[in-house]
């Protein structure tokens, strides 16, 4: 417990951190929010229109000035607002977030629900064909770049199915179940392959680790039939290593898709702040990164709790 | 969002009882446009914004005085009918009285000349500002009549005016500060909801001055991949896009179910070299990289043969043929010629830089030019950078050459006043003016006869080709592509969609 | 050598290992300029062919052949991403092994700092870093390396911090060994075998990363190609010359699988648990 104690206390300092890089490197980009709306015109600005925009879009004042206002507010819990959307920042970053999150959740199920049952299938049949197929499958799945995946699923889809998923407008699940899942379904299978590809080797080598330890022999020696070893013994065991990879990248998700959300057109948090650097909305860019490190460090300090949960032993070593 | 979910309740409640008093048993119309585009508006305030998506968005919801047809030539919106004074320094506009805001008031001289006193209070930020600063003052007679004093006479003011960066506004949303916030025009259609980089929902203006609009609505959805607007119009879940990229509007036509509409548009793809920079300052350079250029080459290669190879001047009006301006057919041997008397026989490096995706064949173009030129031992380095970035150093003139897509104008003096004049705001960028276009440039703007202003323009144009501070390469498309269910879009040199107004949709 | 041997002993380090070796003699037959043709010279009456005799990958929007792009792209890929990921490997073991040495606050200091970075959104702290500094292969490098830095620190800063309490390392210690000395010898010898299966590993993210990049529009500049500007040159090609994005598209699979493949196998050989249990 002094561990994740620690954890907690280092979590606001490292939050810190990523809001000083962000800030100051935002800043650091040639352009500001000026050169974004206006483009190549903003030259025909006379200095006191663009000194007049800076004060509209806040950016009139010395950075440092700026990082303090901004820190101010955010220790009150206030994000700033969004000049591209004219609204709060939270508002903004808790409206694209749902996306976000089933999104994760989806593939996250797709990875589990395809890569656990064919790593532990590929552990148990060690060195055969469909060991082999599966291991292939996997290797596959963890080389393929993820747009190269979502463009070919966009491009069968319309040209030989006569059909896209929903783009552009999200339906969230609470509006409309079935629009949804038929709207996230490729792209959750998109990010799901990779993710699947990598549940399924860490679930085979994970099994085969523990079909090898000597409990597990001493349980299949005393009678216990072979199925009712991995399923009762082998299994619960060898998820504890899925358990962690499957955070992890649960947690990287949780971040937004860039690619993944810029060819299905879905306004998920990767779009959000990816735009949000293109338009130079100081405050969104700032917000949004800053949630997503928190959900991360989130996810991450949960993981540890379900590892030392999930793990009485705690193994020390290779990870 | 609450505030949207409510409001959308409420008007799905009203529609629910027009339909039920008075629809019953006629075929519903399935009647909502659904449209696409891959770049979203970037703000509401029709008098600031100047991206291109953000003037398509606002000019159906805003109208300015005047607007410019298919053909390019003037005609009513806001105002019904105008005069020049004989001396041209007294415009007078006559304002339809039919013209009414989406919340039912009219549009009166007095909302006229407090938008016009907003685009011109430096305070508001306005880069067409810099057009209209020959007003001088705006009377108020009547509710109908406007009447504009200019300090000196200004020909090109009028189609100047034609543009949603011109658009009126209501006096009373103005005072209130509202202007970006709230939308409120005398356009054909009101905004119902915009989230950013995702869609718009815009319904009809029941006031309209110009009547019903053929469909009951448009939801404009922001997909950022072109080729996945491909996908969604081909599975027919949109019904009319935009399109940026050639390579994909030219797969359209063989779409069955697709029609692609295609307006030469005034914008050029041009390679702009900067004239304060060596050796780009030797006149020779320039007309040397001007004969080694071979334009066709490049539309046909880069932009897959989509556009036109073009002089400075875009406009049908005042165009001349491209093959009688210096050096438009490529001549290898004179550019050879011209870099040896320049003292660059062995050529020289430069880097040019370019948008990513800004336009969509930026690169390619780049990287054709950069073959081209390595013919006569320039070599060039490409760097493509981020739009911002790029408009970056594209302002301060950072860069030895840019690719660059520039707009178009109706009328060659706002167009080229801000690069190639003496006072040109945009002269820092251009670096080069010299006394013949500065003087030719001032005649055209005063002149007020049409035949003598276009002798005046293509001289212009024949020495600005001449120098050559810049390689006018081409005029590109702008491209919309529909579902053949839609009907009655008109496409505009200008990429305007004020036609969306009349179109319809088929069941 | 005994690492070599072993290597080509294993099923999968075979594969990888030929994989790589292919690719690496395509690359440097690219960069040697022995190309079936010039790959970067636009050739506009021989645009977007598909595959012949003559053009065995086809040509692209300019003219340019595929295959000898491809053999260009190889290089230049590899060449991003060793060095990225070289770069992070020096950086993220100089960072943990004075964390671990020098314990606090530097070891505090040094891995809060690796936090933030992993906490940061990679392909945004990418963007970022080559938004500032300008595109090119230089900014890439930087880039990657900083987003992969932090992995090597903590890999290398948890057995540093096992190995400096064991027994050794105290010996060599009162035998009077200086400090520089038992770092370099005692801690990297045993650290070698987690880094070399790390480096492998990240070789494949980091072509993955550099390809995403790219998609972006951010990473090498034309004409040269890399892999990723050629599959995001290819994009709105898709249709008229599908060619252009699957050959690039198999050659980053397959690279990335030869790397993983290598990754995997070094882990076989090296990993201290294997050992141990062979021992």
């Amino acid at each position: 417990m002094n561990h994740v104690a620690q954890r907690l206390l280092t979590f606001p300092l490292i939050l810190w951190g990523v809001s000083l890089i962000v800030f100051f490197s935002i800043r650091l980009i040639p352009g500001d929010a000026i050169t974004a709306m206006l483009g190549t015109e903003a030259g025909l600005l006379t200095p006191d229109q663009r000194a007049s925009l800076a004060r509209y879009f806040g950016i009139d004042q010395p950075v440092h000035v700026q990082y303090l206002n901004w820190l101010g507010g955010l220790l009150h819990g206030d994000l700033g607002v969004s000049v591209t959307f004219g609204k709060p920042v939270l508002d903004v970053i808790l409206q694209h977030f749902p996306l976000t999150l089933e999104l994760a959740i989806l593939s996250m199920i797709i990875a589990l629900v395809v890569g656990v049952p064919l790593g532990v299938l590929a552990a148990t049949r060690n060195e055969r064909l469909s060991d082999l197929v599966v291991r292939i499958l996997a290797m596959l799945g963890q080389s393929t770049p993820n747009f190269v995946l979502g463009l070919l699923i966009v491009f069968v889809l319309s040209v030989y199915f006569g059909t896209v998923p929903a783009m552009g407008v999200f339906t969230p699940i609470t509006e409309d179940l079935g629009t949804n899942l038929l709207q996230l379904i490729f792209p959750a299978i998109t990010l799901g392959f990779a993710f699947a590809a990598s549940v399924m080797r860490i679930s085979r080598s994970a099994m085969l680790d523990v079909l090898g330890d000597d409990y597990v022999r001493t349980a299949h020696s005393k009678g216990v039939s072979y199925w009712g070893v991995i399923w009762k013994h082998a299994l619960p065991n060898a998820l504890i290593p899925v358990v962690t990879i499957s955070g992890v990248e649960f947690g990287y998700l949780l971040g937004g898709a860039v690619i993944v959300e810029q060819i299905f057109a879905l306004p998920g948090l990767g779009r959000l702040v990816l735009d949000a650097v293109t338009h130079r909305d100081y405050a969104l860019v700032q917000g949004t990164v800053l949630f997503i490190a928190f959900n991360f460090l989130l996810v991450n300090l949960i993981i540890d709790l379900l590892y030392v949960a999930l793990d009485p032993r705690i193994r020390l070593g290779n990870r | 969002m609450h505030w949207t979910k409510s409001k959308k309740i409420l008007a799905g409640a009203a529609l629910a009882l027009a339909l039920g008093g008075t629809a019953i048993g006629l075929p519903v119309q399935a009647a909502e446009l659904r449209m696409a585009w891959s770049q979203d508006a970037t703000g509401l305030d029709p008098h600031k914004q100047t991206a291109f998506s953000s003037i398509r968005l606002l000019e159906l919801i805003y109208e300015p005085l005047v607007q410019l047809n298919a053909d390019l030539e003037v005609v009513p919106a806001v105002a019904s009918s105008w005069s020049f004074s004989d001396d041209g320094l007294t415009l007078t506009f006559n304002i339809n009285p039919d013209a009414k805001f989406s919340d039912g008031s009219s549009v009166t001289s007095e909302d006229v000349k407090a938008s016009f006193e907003r685009l011109l209070n430096e305070d508001t930020g306005a880069a067409a500002r810099s057009n209209f600063l020959s007003i001088a003052s705006i009377d108020t007679p009547d509710p109908q009549t406007a009447v504009f004093h200019l300090s000196q006479p200004d020909a090109p003011i009028l189609v100047a005016m034609a543009t949603a960066n011109a658009s009126i506004v209501p006096a009373a949303e103005i005072a209130a500060g509202n202007i970006g916030t709230k939308t409120l025009g005398s356009g054909p259609f009101v905004l119902d909801d915009w989230q950013p980089n995702s869609k718009e929902v815009l319904s009809p203006n029941p006031y309209w001055a110009g009547g019903k609009t053929g469909v009951d609505g448009i939801t404009i959805s922001v997909l950022p991949d072109e080729t996945a607007i491909l996908a969604s119009l081909r599975a027919g879940q949109t019904d009319f896009a935009l399109i940026n990229d050639p390579l994909v509007a030219t797969l359209v036509p063989s779409e069955p179910n697709l029609q692609l509409n295609r307006a030469a548009g005034l914008a050029y793809n041009v390679l702009q070299l900067n004239p304060s920079r060596a050796p780009m300052d030797n006149l020779k350079v320039r007309q040397a990289m001007s004969c080694a250029v071979n334009r066709q080459e490049v539309l046909d290669t880069a932009l897959l043969g989509e556009g036109r190879v073009t002089g400075p001047l875009t406009m049908p009006a005042f165009r001349s043929d491209p093959n009688t301006l210096f050096c438009y057919q490529q001549d290898v041997e004179k550019a050879k010629q011209l870099m040896a008397e320049a003292g660059y026989p062995d050529g020289f490096s430069a880097t040019v830089i370019a948008a990513t995706g800004e336009p969509p064949v930026a690169s390619a173009e780049a990287q054709v030019l950069q073959s081209q030129l390595a013919a006569i031992g320039i070599k060039l380095d490409i760097k493509l950078m981020e739009l911002n970035v790029y408009v970056d150093a594209w302002l301060n003139a950072d860069f030895d050459m840019a690719v660059a897509l520039n707009g178009g104008r109706p009328d060659p003096y706002p167009m080229y006043n801000r690069y190639f004049t003496k006072d040109g705001n945009l002269l820092k960028v251009s670096n080069y003016v010299d006394d013949t276009l500065d003087s030719l440039m001032q005649q055209g703007r005063v002149e007020t006869d049409f035949e003598k202003r276009k002798a005046i323009f293509q001289e212009f144009e024949r020495h600005l080709a001449e120098v050559s501070p810049w390689i006018w390469l081409s005029t590109s498309y702008s491209y919309t592509a529909q579902l053949k269910t839609v009907h009655g879009f008109e496409p505009s040199p200008l990429g305007s969609l004020v036609s969306l107004s009349h179109v319809t949709v088929d069941e | 050598m005994h690492i070599l041997r072993a290597l080509i002993r294993h099923p999968s380090g075979r594969i990888g290992g030929a994989i790589i070796l292919l690719l690496l003699i395509a690359a440097i037959c690219g960069a040697l300029g022995l190309t079936p043709h010039d790959p970067i010279k636009a050739f506009p009456p021989d645009r977007l062919k598909p595959p012949s005799a003559t053009y065995w990958m086809g040509t692209d929007l300019l003219g340019r052949d595929t295959a000898s792009r491809l053999m260009l792209g190889i290089g230049l890929s590899f060449i991003v991403a060793f060095a990225s990921v070289i770069c992070a490997t020096i950086a993220g073991t100089v960072i943990g092994l004075f964390a671990a040495w020098w314990g606090r606050p530097w070891d505090g200091i040094f891995m809060r700092t690796m936090d933030v970075l992993l906490a940061f959104p990679a392909i945004l702290l990418a963007l970022l870093i080559i938004s500032i500094v300008g595109p090119g292969p230089m900014t890439s490098i930087v880039a990657i390396a900083i987003v992969y830095t932090p992995i090597f620190a903590r890999v290398v800063r948890g057995p540093a911090l096992s190995l400096k309490h064991r027994e050794f390392i105290d010996a060599a210690r009162t035998f009077g060994s200086s400090e520089s000395y038992i770092l370099t010898r005692h801690l990297l010898l045993n650290l070698i075998a987690p880094l070399t299966v790390q480096f492998t590993l990240a070789l494949a993210w980091s072509l993955l990363t550099e390809a995403g990049l790219s998609f972006l529009g951010l990473g090498t500049q034309p004409p040269s190609p890399s892999l990723g500007l050629m599959l995001s040159e290819s994009r709105n090609l898709m249709q008229h010359a599908p060619w252009l994005m699957l050959f690039p598209g198999l050659t980053v699979m397959i690279g990335v699988l030869g790397f993983n493949l290598t990754g995997d196998a070094l882990r076989d050989i090296l990993d201290p648990r294997t050992q141990e249990r062979g021992a």
